[in-house]
């Protein structure tokens, strides 16, 4: 399924400089894995060594925050757009 | 990349009057433009829980920011914080925590009675200051 992802910030150098990309599949990994096909590398800025989402990032699905409906198992409807923002923090 | 950022008196004064409003907290927000000419500030909840010296720009807000900004046809142009009683420059935190290499970072200084507002890239954790017209 095509889906529209968005990345914002330092993540674009992951995918060769483009802030928006298209990519396919029907959950959150499975949309990972596809960009990292293409962009190797790219799951591990985003996930960390247990395979769940960067602290520093936050990812949406539409509206619906990935943290708050399951993960990487978040469902990806056909067409929807995927927000991967790196947090703007400091101190 | 623009390595100035010129910033018109009046949004420099919403940056100032922002930081002034949430001290002794960290104030932070955005400034969209458009052409990398700076035209809006927008002001962020600072969602995080040490907020005197530590800042979070709250998710859903920045959510609300980039999209916002992508119906108006505006891109983000900078990210400005507050330092409410240390100097206007990047901290170690402010380097290890930033990830944004196309935005410009605005630092606000409120140690002295006047206030300082200064410009920086900052990428891997390097610092470099760009003028401020």
């Amino acid at each position: 399924m095509a889906v529209t992802v968005r990345l914002p910030g330092v993540l674009r150098d992951a995918v060769g400089g483009d802030s928006k990309i298209e990519a396919s599949g029907a959950t959150l990994a499975d949309v990972f894995a596809d960009i990292d096909r293409r962009h190797p590398g790219f799951r591990s800025r985003v996930l960390d060594d247990r395979g769940t989402i960067r602290s520093y990032v936050n990812v949406y699905v539409g509206d619906i925050d990935a943290r708050d409906s399951g993960g990487l198992g978040t469902a990806v409807p056909e067409g929807s757009e995927v927000m991967v923002i790196p947090a703007m923090a400091g101190g | 990349m623009t390595d100035h950022l010129e910033l018109p008196a009046a949004l420099r004064d919403a940056i100032v009057s922002h930081a002034r409003a949430e001290s002794p907290r960290e104030a932070c927000g955005l400034v969209a433009g458009r052409d990398g000419r700076a035209t809006r500030v927008i002001r962020c909840v600072n969602a995080h829980p040490a907020a005197v010296t530590r800042y979070t720009i709250d998710p859903r807000e920045q959510l609300r920011a980039f999209r916002d900004m992508e119906a108006n046809g505006e891109d983000l142009v900078a990210i400005y914080h507050s330092h409410p009683a240390t100097q206007a420059y990047p901290s170690p935190t402010d380097r290890a925590e930033s990830h944004y290499p196309e935005a410009i970072y605005v630092l606000v200084s409120l140690r002295d009675a006047a206030p300082d507002v200064r410009a920086f890239r900052i990428r891997d954790g390097w610092v470099r200051e760009v003028d401020l017209a």
